[in-house]
């Protein structure tokens, strides 16, 4: 991929007050970037949404944001990297890969419905949300010490 | 005060008001709801809002989204699980939830729809 025309990169301890600032940050800097204030909304509810599960999830401080916009072609790449225990990195690959298989809005249908019969406080839906509602190619890394790194890429 | 005599309910960002409207209700969300857990306001309110509606036979409820500004996945959730709660309803006591979105707002454009797809039937997009 060619070197971005913009590029933000945002570091901060895991709490949920600096979500919402991040999220209209986040809007701003890509209408900006690229003109295209519905890609501006779709990438910063994604961002937030993986704010979020960073924020809740997370078992460190530092959770770190990179936004990149290529307007030449129209390519906006967003990634979210936080620190995460053994098990809830388990749970984020088990997650991803079922979300991942199947009709996007069949598996957001379905993840709709199971969360509405859940107990446990948790959603579920955040990454089924992304995938559906801006069609991002999402990808999903996790290192051997459960550093977990979601990056979506939307055309 | 609207016929169910339900107060409103509102936390941080977010006003959720029950509106007499001529021929029914009308929730209305202004705001955002973005906190981490907006289930402790929406359960309770969408249970009694529920329950209301199946006690007094009301065949539709507004639930007008234009003034809300951002939606998270837990508020998705629990939208969601105020649907479904018509799912199990006999046919009788069934109502219809029409949603009144923002064109405008991106995220009402491509979440709200998907609404429809929980309960056949129950959700009805304006």
């Amino acid at each position: 991929m060619a070197k971005p025309d913009g590029y933000i990169e945002i570091r901060f301890g895991p709490r949920w007050k600096y979500i919402s600032p991040a999220r209209v940050f986040i809007q701003n800097f890509i209408a900006i970037a690229l003109s295209d204030q519905a890609k501006a909304d779709a990438i910063a509810m994604a961002t937030s949404e993986l704010l979020e599960n960073a924020v809740k999830y997370g078992a460190s401080e530092d959770t770190h944001c990179i936004v990149q916009a290529y307007p030449d072609t129209g390519v906006i790449q967003a990634s979210v990297t936080n620190q995460a225990t053994e098990k809830s990195a388990g749970e984020v690959r088990a997650l991803y890969d079922k979300i991942m298989a199947g009709d996007p809005l069949e598996a957001y249908i379905t993840q709709m419905r199971e969360a509405a019969t859940r107990t446990d406080g948790k959603s579920q839906l955040g990454l089924v949300r992304i995938r559906y509602e801006t069609g991002a190619d999402i990808q999903l890394d996790i290192t051997p010490t459960h550093k977990v790194t979601i990056t979506i890429i939307v055309k | 005060m609207n016929k169910l005599n339900i107060a409103s309910v509102s936390q941080g960002k977010i006003q959720v008001d029950l509106l007499d409207n001529s021929e029914g209700l009308t929730v209305k969300f202004v705001g955002d709801i973005d906190m981490e857990d907006p289930s402790v306001i929406l359960d309770p309110f969408f249970e009694k809002v529920h329950q209301g509606m199946v006690a007094h036979k009301i065949p539709f409820v507004v639930a007008d989204f234009h003034g809300l500004t951002f939606l998270n996945s837990s508020g998705i959730k629990a939208v969601a699980k105020w649907i479904m709660k018509l799912a199990m309803l006999p046919p009788d006591q069934k109502y219809v939830i029409r949603i009144a979105h923002n064109k405008a707002i991106t995220w009402q454009v491509t979440s709200l729809p998907t609404l429809t797809f929980l309960v056949p039937g129950a959700v009805k997009i304006e």
